[in-house]
């Protein structure tokens, strides 16, 4: 009896010692620094279609490596809402550029950082995209990422606002030469 | 005297449709010769055997969740799904076993154990991002049987010999499979440089030219 008792305490003991081991090893943990973007500017403008590209920081602030698998955009703009263009986006990493919208998976030590290149396209329904845009509504644009790393995989999102005064700001120098 | 050379062949992706004999014979089959040996790199014939799995597709097991906590994090089997893929390839109580018996052995300054206990494919395991995309989003497995892929190699381009081959930028080369006949040792030292290059160049195999001919006048002095 005594004997079993010891293993069940050791047992116990043990459990303890690796949740403890588990829980001050911690995870991989990302964010980004949408407060930290930078400002919207005109990447082209041609006949019914404007395109517009902003940089978006991020962090692994966890207390392991992480492995960003998948990243994207999701912009939302309601046709009951805004509807003389239509919108495209997508995103690619700062650091390793390509133009075909993959994300490769990439890995983020623990408090390093990259930063993605967020891109979003306006073609005019009709006419010319300057006459299309006026009007133009915030716009927000979710960043879902993806993550591997010690724990169970998941998917996260966070937001960042393409503001209509920001599209019109980038704007005013193109109007201004036209 | 015959000079060995070293010719990377450059192919498209190749994916679990591939067979990878075939897709030599596709790139390379011109140019292979009775006295070359043919290599090929060993995560791009585990890729053509289907031997992907993505981590969406796994449900990592409570002991997958614990025993990745104690594999440092650069490590393939840092993470719940690397690990899972350990123990669904060589079985869940020998993986759990090996790190027991690892964790000993690195209490009394022995490291490596684990892996010499765990099974090979611990070893060769890639987690994501190990391989090029699209299957930078898979994990992948060791290649199965490497000396049969060798050896079914030689048998279709007539060749001197061919090898399944592991190696890396950071003048790492092992040899999973080779043909009868051939030094798994001196196959290494000749591809330590890595002729197969990083993903992007997309040069999976490597035709070493001459191989024979000059162990020959190496053997005749």
């Amino acid at each position: 009896m005594e004997l079993l008792l010891f293993f069940a305490v050791a047992a116990a003991a043990l459990a303890v010692a690796v949740w403890l081991f588990i829980a001050r090893q911690g995870d991989a943990e990302f964010e980004f620094l949408v407060d930290q973007r930078t400002d919207f500017k005109l990447e082209e403008l041609s006949g019914n279609r404007a395109v517009f590209s902003c940089v978006v920081p991020f962090v692994n602030k966890g207390t392991q490596d992480g492995t960003i698998m998948d990243c994207f955009t999701r912009h939302l703009l309601p046709q009951e809402q805004f509807d003389a263009v239509e919108a495209f986006s997508r995103l690619e990493l700062e650091s390793r550029r390509r133009s075909d919208g993959y994300f490769e998976a990439l890995i983020v030590p623990k408090t390093d950082g990259n930063a993605v290149i967020v891109t979003v396209a306006f073609a005019a329904k009709q006419g010319d995209i300057r006459q299309a845009l006026t009007g133009m509504v915030d716009m927000p644009v979710e960043i879902y990422f993806q993550v591997v790393a010690r724990g169970k995989w998941y998917v996260d999102k966070q937001r960042i606002v393409m503001m209509a005064d920001e599209v019109a700001a980038a704007l005013k120098p193109a109007l201004a030469g036209a | 005297m015959a000079i060995v050379e070293l010719v990377p062949v450059k192919t498209r992706i190749l994916t679990p449709q591939d067979n990878i004999v075939e897709a030599i014979a596709a790139y390379a089959g011109d140019n292979i010769g009775p006295d070359d040996v043919v290599s090929v790199a060993e995560s791009v014939v585990a890729i053509t055997q289907g031997r992907i799995v993505r981590p969406e597709d796994m449900d990592p097991c409570f002991l997958a969740r614990i025993i990745c906590r104690l594999v440092p994090q650069k490590g393939s089997l840092s993470s719940a799904y690397g690990m899972q893929a350990a123990m669904d390839a060589e079985g869940k109580w020998r993986v759990t076993f090996a790190m027991i018996m690892g964790i000993l052995a690195k209490l009394v300054g022995r490291n490596g154990v684990f892996y010499e206990l765990a099974g090979e494919q611990a070893a060769l395991i890639d987690d994501v991002t190990g391989t090029m995309p699209p299957f930078d989003k898979h994990i992948v497995y060791g290649p199965d049987n490497p000396n049969g892929v060798a050896e079914a190699i030689k048998a279709r381009f007539g060749c001197h010999g061919a090898a399944v081959a592991d190696v890396n930028d950071l003048k790492r080369a092992a040899i999973l499979g080779v043909t009868a006949g051939l030094n798994p040792a001196d196959l290494a030292q000749i591809l330590i440089d890595n002729p197969f290059g990083n993903a992007s160049q997309r040069t999976p195999i490597v035709v070493i030219k001459n191989y024979a001919q000059a162990a020959r006048e190496l053997a005749a002095g």
